[in-house]
Parts: structure tokens; C-alpha cells; sequence
């Protein structure tokens, strides 16, 4: 056991996901070797993103108004959008630069073995948005995991009636694999969905 | 400790660490087996779509002190077709639940992998029965030891006059034996479910949508009434 502050700061940082006690002993030490300008920063920077961040009341991404960046910009197509399961996931989809629509972030899967339907997420609101902003096209990025189909097998059957356009992220091999490697589950769904040259 | 061979359905999945997972499979020689399968939700993973649930795998385990090490794996039967479809992938959610419940780890389960083996090939298979998930039920009730009796009264034993169904007594009861917490069913019902407990999943009765809705409702009643838990996932509704 360590002097209480430092122990104390050990026991947070141990708290955190993927950081076990030996981790959380090198960053306290770390902590307490660094200038106190640079402690008080990090302080800060956890305390005034806790106190900021909040979720954007159109598409649930995180942010520090009242629509997030994505939603506020007026470039961006509106008869968009892609459903994710989660906020870190639109920036895996806007690093692509392919896609210049605007996000839904669902807050998680369906998954019948835990037990969380498609009242636990947020269906009805992306319903809601289907209606009131035009959407022509919804393109589900859950992923490519049971829970994550059963979410897009339930999300077609939902929004396919109210004439919007449900499509679903493409599998396939990895660019830069070897098919050699390459699973006969993913490899299957690589030859169903092939693309003319 | 060393490798050792084994093969079971992939019951479900949960991350762990940065980029493992952990997996639980129904082996019908060592029951739930719980492995890490190392790097499997990286997008270049070897076996990661190997071991999504309701796939039948073939694997080599590297043993540990806690957990298994999964560090090969051959698929047998993906039952890719389940995924494809909410209703059978929700039907075949129920399954894996029921037979997840029923079985331990280090305990052979042999008939329980058989019964899930059959119910998700039978749903992959054909068009899905109404009642499969109810029948499957009755199979797996049957497989633990708690088959409900539905031919004579699971109190006196007598095949006449049988007009009350009881959770506690685990069957059907007749007017004298009849306790207050048993439920009237309607004729014709007893004959129905006992049906279906004694066809075959992939050949059972044919459907009748006057008895679906109670069928069901009975049986999920009687299971979750012995297993002391609700079915989660037939909370969830597609």
C-alpha cells in the first residue's frame, strides 16, 4: 500500500477498462513525475469533458451543444443516413470519407440471448427522423455480428414500410489479406455480394 | 495443461480485453466450455466469424489455469441461413438461452448438444414451424429430467377426466386431484402439446394457429417456472 493520494489515484485508474494494477501503479507514478501544469491539465480535461459532453438530441453522437457537428453542418446530405451501434463508431465510418450523410447512433444491439430488444434502443427516434427529414436511404452499420443482423434484419422489417431504402454495410475479405486466411463464413458472404468489373 | 481437441456450438460471446473474446460453447463430452479466442474482434482476424453463436466449430484448445486459449477452429455447420432471417435467428436465440440454463461446465451433455444440434438445423433448414420453439422447449424440459406429463395426471396417474395443467406438478391433473394454482386448459390443447413433445423437430404436427398462442404460453410458463428465471429472450419481440 502506497501513501493514501497516490493509493487513491492507483485504485481509480485501476477502474478503468483494460488497466490492471500494475498499469495503474506505472501511470500514478507517471502522474506524479510530471509538471503540475500538465496534472491539472489532465484533470481539467476529464472533469470539463464530464461537465460538456452531452448527446446530440438528433443523432445521439456526443457532443457539446445541442446538435453535433455532423447534424449542424449544412453540406452534408440529409436523405442520408447511417445507423451505428455506437458513438466511436461514426468516426471508424467518417475516416472512410466515402459517406457524406448524417448518423444514428442506435446505442447498442439486439440480442435476443441477453435479452435487449428494440425498446432498450433507440428505434422509434430514428423512425421519428425517417419522417421528418426525408430520408431516402438508411444504411445499417452494425456490426457484422448475429446481434449486429438481427439489429439490421429488424430495422428493415420496421422502416422498409414506410418506402425508405434499408441497405446494409457489405462483408468481405480485408483489403490487403490473403484469401488464403480468409473464413469460409466471411469468404461465403464475400462471393454473395461480388461486384461486376 | 497442453492442447487437446473438442468441438461444441457456440452458445454466445462476450468481448474481453482489447480485442478478445471470450466464447461459450456446449461440448457434448465436457458441457459449457468457456475460451478466450485471442484477436477475434479485429477485422483481420482468422476465426473471428467462426465463432459467432449457433455455429457448430470444431477446435483445438490450448488448456490454461482458468480459461482455455482457442487457437484453431473448422467450422462444421454455420447455419449461416439463421442470420439471414429475424424470425428463426430470434427462435434460435430462445434455444441457445434454454440450453445455456440447462447445462454445467466440466459435465457431459450430450443429449442437450443433440437437441440443440437438431432444433437449430431444423430451423436453418425448412420453413420455421410456428410451435418449434415450444416443442424445442418441451425437448429440452425432457432432456434435465422434467418432462411435463401430458397423457395421465402427474398426480394419481390416471388417463381420464384430465382438464387442469399444473407447473408445480409438472403436468396435466385430473378433477380430483386438481390444486388451486392449476390452470384450465382447453380440450384439445394437452393433445396438442403432447404432440409436440414427441415429434420430431425436424417433422412435427401440423400447425394449428387455434392452439399456437396457448401452446407456447404454457410451455414458457412451465420452463421458466423450473428454471426459476425468465426467458430473456422472449422478451424480445421482432
Amino acid at each position: 500500500m502506497y501513501e493514501a493520494p497516490v493509493q487513491r489515484l492507483i485504485d481509480e485508474l485501476a477502474r478503468l477498462p483494460g488497466i490492471g494494477q500494475k498499469s495503474a501503479q506505472r501511470l500514478a507514478f507517471h502522474i506524479l513525475h510530471i509538471e503540475a501544469e500538465d496534472a491539472n491539465r489532465l484533470a481539467g480535461a476529464i472533469v470539463a469533458m464530464r461537465e460538456q459532453v452531452r448527446l446530440c438530441r438528433r443523432c445521439f453522437n456526443v457532443t457539446d451543444s445541442e446538435e453535433c457537428t455532423i447534424c449542424r453542418d449544412l453540406r452534408r446530405d440529409s436523405s442520408e443516413v447511417c445507423v451505428v451501434e455506437r458513438a466511436q463508431d461514426i468516426v471508424v465510418v467518417e475516416r472512410t470519407q466515402e459517406f457524406r450523410g448524417r448518423y444514428h447512433v442506435l446505442g447498442g444491439s439486439i440480442s435476443p440471448i441477453e435479452g435487449i430488444g428494440p425498446d432498450q434502443l433507440r428505434m422509434r427516434e430514428l423512425v421519428v427522423r425517417v419522417d421528418d427529414e426525408k430520408i431516402v436511404e438508411v444504411i445499417v452499420a452494425t456490426n457484422p455480428t448475429v446481434e449486429g443482423d438481427t439489429t439490421a434484419l429488424y430495422l428493415a422489417r420496421l422502416l422498409k414500410p414506410l418506402g425508405v431504402k434499408v441497405t446494409r454495410l457489405a462483408s468481405g475479405l480485408p483489403v490487403g489479406g490473403d484469401l488464403d486466411y480468409a473464413d469460409e463464413i466471411t469468404l461465403g458472404r464475400a462471393l454473395a455480394g461480388r461486384r461486376e468489373l | 495443461m497442453g492442447l487437446r481437441n473438442d468441438q461444441g456450438i457456440v452458445l454466445r460471446g462476450f468481448p474481453f480485453g482489447e480485442a478478445d473474446r471470450v466464447v461459450v460453447l456446449l461440448s457434448p463430452n465436457h458441457g459449457k466450455v468457456r475460451a478466450v479466442a485471442k484477436g477475434v474482434r479485429r477485422t483481420k482476424s482468422r476465426f473471428g466469424g467462426r465463432l459467432e453463436p449457433f455455429t457448430h466449430v470444431d477446435l483445438v484448445l490450448y488448456e490454461g489455469r482458468n480459461l482455455d486459449t482457442i487457437t484453431q477452429v473448422s467450422v462444421i455447420e454455420a447455419h449461416a441461413g439463421l442470420r439471414g432471417d429475424l424470425d428463426r435467428v430470434l427462435a434460435a436465440g430462445t434455444m441457445v438461452e434454454v440450453i445455456d440454463a440447462v447445462t454445467q461446465e466440466n459435465e457431459s451433455s450430450l443429449r442437450a448438444f443433440l437437441l440443440l444440434q437438431r432444433g437449430l438445423s431444423a430451423l436453418d433448414d425448412g420453413p420455421r414451424h410456428p410451435d418449434m420453439v415450444a416443442a424445442f422447449l418441451l425437448k429440452a424440459a425432457d432432456v434435465v429430467g422434467i418432462a411435463p406429463a401430458f397423457e395421465h395426471c402427474a398426480g394419481c396417474g390416471r388417463t381420464a377426466d384430465l382438464t387442469r395443467f399444473s407447473f408445480a406438478a409438472g403436468g396435466v391433473l385430473c378433477e380430483r386431484d386438481r390444486t388451486p394454482g392449476a390452470v384450465a386448459l382447453r380440450p384439445g390443447l394437452t393433445g396438442y402439446l403432447a404432440g409436440l413433445a414427441r415429434s420430431d423437430l425436424a417433422n412435427l404436427p401440423d400447425h394449428d394457429a387455434g392452439f399456437s398462442g396457448e401452446a407456447m404460453g404454457v410451455t414458457r410458463r412451465f420452463i421458466e417456472y423450473h428454471l426459476d428465471r425468465r426467458l430473456k429472450s422472449l422478451t424480445v419481440d421482432g
